[in-house]
């Protein structure tokens, strides 16, 4: 019931924001280097003119998909400045990971730095101010709000469908077979995570963007361990036969959720994507658990 | 008892290391298992007793022990591979990431991962040793109608290092995020969650062991001269084969495993030596039992603290961190007797006259290929012409660079011809003296530790660290008025800080690494006009400079006795030099970055194409090193668009395959 509700939500909405992407010129021409930028224009029905590594993008990130017209500028850290030069841009836009690029690229277009990754602040306040500013920038300020209402109404509608008493939640990503991301305070996960109500049981420090590579022998957690796609090929075997792997706790209690790809550095609608996957790997759970308990 | 005492000194420094790791050990156990320790277990809020002795259980079990156990067994085959490529090469700096293994290995790795990735599941140690005895086969073939001979041996290692570091660069600045394990695994992680690997390379080092020790009187045999050993019976050129083909096994097997650990090979059979293990056989038993123990504590210490930190610090790349400060402290220690670059090799003084004809010819090309690249381009639609019209587009993005790669070209050329003569070794260049990797140190540094970057504040901290450089070099070779080869060791040890540094980041996997990464490889896109024009007229400067000190260059190739009977206070000019090379250097490395294949190779072609004096050879290399960055830094723009490949990673591999084909004949 509940799913079918939410797919009716987001088909309104998508209805709603695809409406608006039509006509071009009344948003600016605007370019970006930044995949999370990539996403909150998106989000707010403006196709970019010009992104960067559009391929690794697709790869990675993947979800809102980029239309064919958007032109490659080639790498993030060093965009080709000729060819946007020649795209006639009313407007940049960077994250200060950039900054180093700022003064050229200001030669070309107008640049705005917006500031995402920010681990003084609060991280959801963060997206919300970044989709604001976007769409201030790009005369979506109304389609900003709509979208942020509706991104907050999703995740807390989730959150009332939480079980009380879920366990806290290790979220990683696999890097090899050796090796993880724990992803804790400052990252999105961990965001949505706290946002839904639930607990993160990553307590170690981690770096400006909020994860740490750790080896698999720390992810001794009661709780659920949450498994990001994807995984790489070298990681494989460790499900099958490490001795390790079998000996944790979330292991040896069938406490492991899979979960499809979404972009971990990624804007609102990363969010709410990480938000409702994790609210079906968690409904799977409790109906796995349900079953063994009815035996 | 003078014998006895040969024998057993080295446990003197053995038996502390072994002592701490003990120690830390036992610690690390106490606080894993809680019914050791009567402690509560971390997370024993959340736990039943027998889940937490449980999993403690198989923590260690499966982690901690088999770690300390892979710590101590690639420490011991990094020593033995070590002493036996330092016995082999008789060069006390040999060491096996020398002749390209471990970046051969690590290349092999990054192809299989894009292309091949089927073979990772077969077994990435294949992989890793098929790169590795690739990279040794070309190094080899390279040095074969030489005889092998050392030097030769040394250099086209060095060569090999650089252009295989080129191309793997390239690949990690276009797929950064394919490659987050292998960034890991780069940087040596001696992480373990089973014992598959102990069993793999167990038996690995006790063959290795075993047929070292079989070789182990002949091998000892190459300390006398070669004839000498010719004369008992042996053959020299097998012997070697067989000493490198048995180091490289086990190097590919150890680092296949667990990653490029850094350092060990090259200083557990120095320090041992040190220690007073002097014959062939005292080292062959001490070095790896004490490249182990330094392996396991630096591991062990790691592995205590590192929790505290929001960064992971791989083992492999803390022990290369830990060993520059250690080799600079070793170096007025070793005793280089029989190790000093064959000046031979260096036909510096040939009475050839240079040809007017040449430069006209050398001159014509620099011009054409600046028009080239200010005027020919691709675009979203094709290869262009751009005619005058379009002035502004050439203005603003073409010209500075153009300006840039001439100006960053010419003072490498400058600095390394320089060096070149100065020390009288072909291969020095400015790398290889460090300051511009001590330059890429600072840097990194700053935009590590840095959340806003800005152009002045790099400019600032990379010429602090530049000098800070220079100031480190002038200390410690003050005192032996620096010499040639100390210098050059100098270098490498200050070069030695940089490599692990990237490798911590780059195994973070942190996002500010694509444009790191790209700075250090030699870009000149964030050069602007004011900027590639003073870069330009600065070099210009430097050229006009050099009949200053062009009898200097002229007389210090000849030997430094000679020099001094020729009236040159050699101190006092080499000193001079240095600093001028490092200014050059320094100002090259803030324009460009640190790869600089340019010094290195700009020399080489000028006194290939018979100049030989001082003064034609400077601005002969001049010329060679503005045509070798414009022309790199065009296709650069050109080969991957809308990509842009940074100017000095294409100077790297258009000069690597120039060097490895004159190499054959060299």
């Amino acid at each position: 019931m509940i799913f079918f509700f939410l797919a009716l939500m987001s088909l309104s909405v998508e209805a709603a924001t695809s409406g608006t992407s039509q006509p071009m010129g009344d948003y600016p021409r605007v370019a970006t280097v930044d995949w999370t930028l990539v996403e909150t224009l998106m989000s707010l029905g403006v196709v970019p003119v010009a992104s960067a590594q559009i391929k690794d993008y697709q790869a990675w990130v993947a979800e809102p998909a980029l239309p064919e017209s958007v032109v490659d500028i080639g790498l993030r850290g060093q965009p080709n400045r000729e060819l946007a030069a020649s795209l006639n841009l009313d407007l940049i836009l960077i994250s200060p990971l950039f900054s180093a690029i700022e003064p050229t690229l200001s030669q070309i277009a107008p640049v705005q730095t917006l500031t995402t990754y920010n681990p003084e602040n609060n991280f959801w306040q963060n997206l919300v101010d970044t989709t604001r500013q976007v769409g201030k920038l790009t005369n979506r300020s109304a389609e900003a709000e709509a979208v942020i209402d509706h991104h907050r109404l999703r995740i807390s509608r989730l959150k009332k469908h939480i079980t009380e008493g879920t366990p806290s939640l290790l979220v990683v990503q696999f890097i090899d077979d050796r090796h993880v991301r724990a992803y804790g305070k400052g990252s999105l996960y961990d965001m949505v995570i706290n946002r839904l109500g639930l607990q993160n049981a990553w307590k170690g420090q981690t770096n400006m963007w909020g994860y740490t590579t750790v080896g698999i022998e720390k992810l001794t957690t009661q709780g659920y361990l949450v498994i990001v796609d994807p995984i790489p090929m070298s990681a494989e075997g460790v499900f099958e036969d490490n001795k390790l792997w079998q000996a944790l706790p979330a292991v040896r209690s069938d406490r492991v959720l899979s979960m499809p790809a979404v972009w971990s550095f990624g804007a609102l609608p990363s969010a709410v994507r990480f938000a409702e996957e994790l609210y079906q790997a968690l409904s799977e759970q409790r109906a796995i658990e349900s079953d063994s308990s009815t035996l | 008892m003078i014998q006895l005492n040969r024998w057993v000194s080295p446990a003197y420094v053995c038996l502390p290391l072994a002592i701490i790791s003990i120690v830390i050990t036992f610690n690390l156990i106490q606080s894993t298992l809680p019914d050791l320790s009567y402690r509560s277990f971390n997370f024993s809020v959340e736990f039943s007793t027998s889940e937490a002795t449980e999993m403690s259980k198989a923590v260690i079990q499966f982690s901690v022990l088999p770690r300390i156990t892979i710590a101590l067994l690639v420490g011991a085959a990094l020593g033995l591979a070590g002493v036996l490529m330092q016995q082999v090469l008789r060069n006390p700096i040999a060491s096996p990431t020398t002749l390209g293994v471990a970046s051969g290995a690590q290349l092999g790795l990054l192809l299989a991962t894009l292309f091949a990735p089927g073979l990772l599941a077969f077994g990435s140690e294949w992989v890793a040793l098929a790169g590795g005895a690739i990279s040794l086969l070309l190094v080899l073939s390279l040095s074969w109608h030489r005889g092998l001979a050392p030097v030769a041996v040394v250099l086209a290692g060095l060569v090999v290092n650089l252009y295989i570091g080129a191309l793997s660069t390239v690949l990690i600045l276009f797929h950064q995020e394919e490659f987050r394990g292998l960034m890991i695994w780069a940087a040596g992680s001696l992480a373990q969650n089973s014992w598959s690997d102990t069993l793999h390379l167990l038996p690995r080092l006790v063959i290795a062991v075993i047929l070292a020790g079989l070789i182990a009187r002949p091998l000892s045999l190459l300390e006398l001269d070669e004839s000498g050993a010719r004369s008992l019976g042996i053959s020299v050129r097998k012997l070697r084969l067989v000493g490198l083909g048995l180091s490289v096994f086990i190097t590919a097997s150890a680092v296949s495993l667990v990653g490029i650990v850094g350092f060990v090979g090259l200083a557990a059979p120095v320090i041992v030596k040190l220690m007073g293990a002097r014959s062939l056989a005292q080292r062959l038993l001490w070095a790896p039992v004490f490249g182990g123990l330094l392996l396991l504590t630096t591991d062990l210490f790691l592995l205590q603290y590192s929790a505290q930190l929001p960064s992971m610090v791989p083992t492999g790349a803390m022990t290369g961190l830990l060993g520059a400060p250690l080799l600079l402290w070793l170096i007025p220690r070793l005793a280089l007797k029989g190790s000093a670059p064959n000046t031979s090799t260096m036909p510096f003084q040939l009475t050839s006259k240079p040809n007017p004809r040449m430069f006209a010819w050398f001159l014509a090309l620099l011009l054409i290929s600046s028009i080239v690249a200010l005027f020919v381009t691709r675009s979203a639609a094709g290869w262009v012409l751009t005619d005058t019209g379009q002035w502004e587009a050439i203005a603003n993005w073409r010209l500075p660079r153009v300006l840039a790669a001439a100006g960053a070209g010419i003072l490498l050329a400058l600095a390394g011809a320089t060096i070149q003569r100065m020390t009288a070794n072909p291969m020095a260049s400015p790398e290889v003296l460090g300051i511009s990797s001590g330059t890429a140190v600072g840097l990194i540094l700053t935009i590590y530790f840095s959340s806003n970057i800005t152009v002045p504040l790099l400019i600032v901290s990379g010429a602090a660290s530049a000098f800070i450089t220079l100031a480190v070099l002038i200390f410690l070779n003050r005192r032996t008025g620096f010499q040639s080869e100390r210098l050059l060791l100098t270098g490498i040890a200050i070069a030695a800080l940089f490599e692990p540094l990237r490798s911590i980041f780059l195994a973070n996997g942190d996002p500010r690494i694509q444009q790191v990464v790209a700075w250090m490889s030699g870009s000149t896109y964030y050069v602007d006009f004011s900027s590639g024009l003073s870069a330009f007229l600065l070099a210009v400067v430097m050229v006009s400079l050099t009949p200053l000190v062009a009898r200097w260059l002229d007389l210090l190739p000849l030997g430094r006795n000679v020099a001094l009977g020729l009236g040159l206070s050699v101190d006092k000019v080499r000193l001079v030099l240095l600093v001028l090379v490092a200014i050059l250097t320094a100002l090259a490395t803030l324009i460009v970055g640190p790869l600089s294949f340019a010094g290195l190779l700009a020399p080489h072609v000028a006194r290939m194409l018979g100049l030989s004096k001082a003064l034609p050879h400077l601005i002969g290399s001049a010329i060679v090193g503005a045509l070798l960055m414009i022309s790199a830094d065009w296709l650069g723009r050109q080969v991957l668009f809308p990509q842009e490949i940074p100017a000095g990673l294409i100077a790297s591999l258009l000069g690597g395959s120039y060097f490895i084909w004159g190499l054959r004949r060299y």
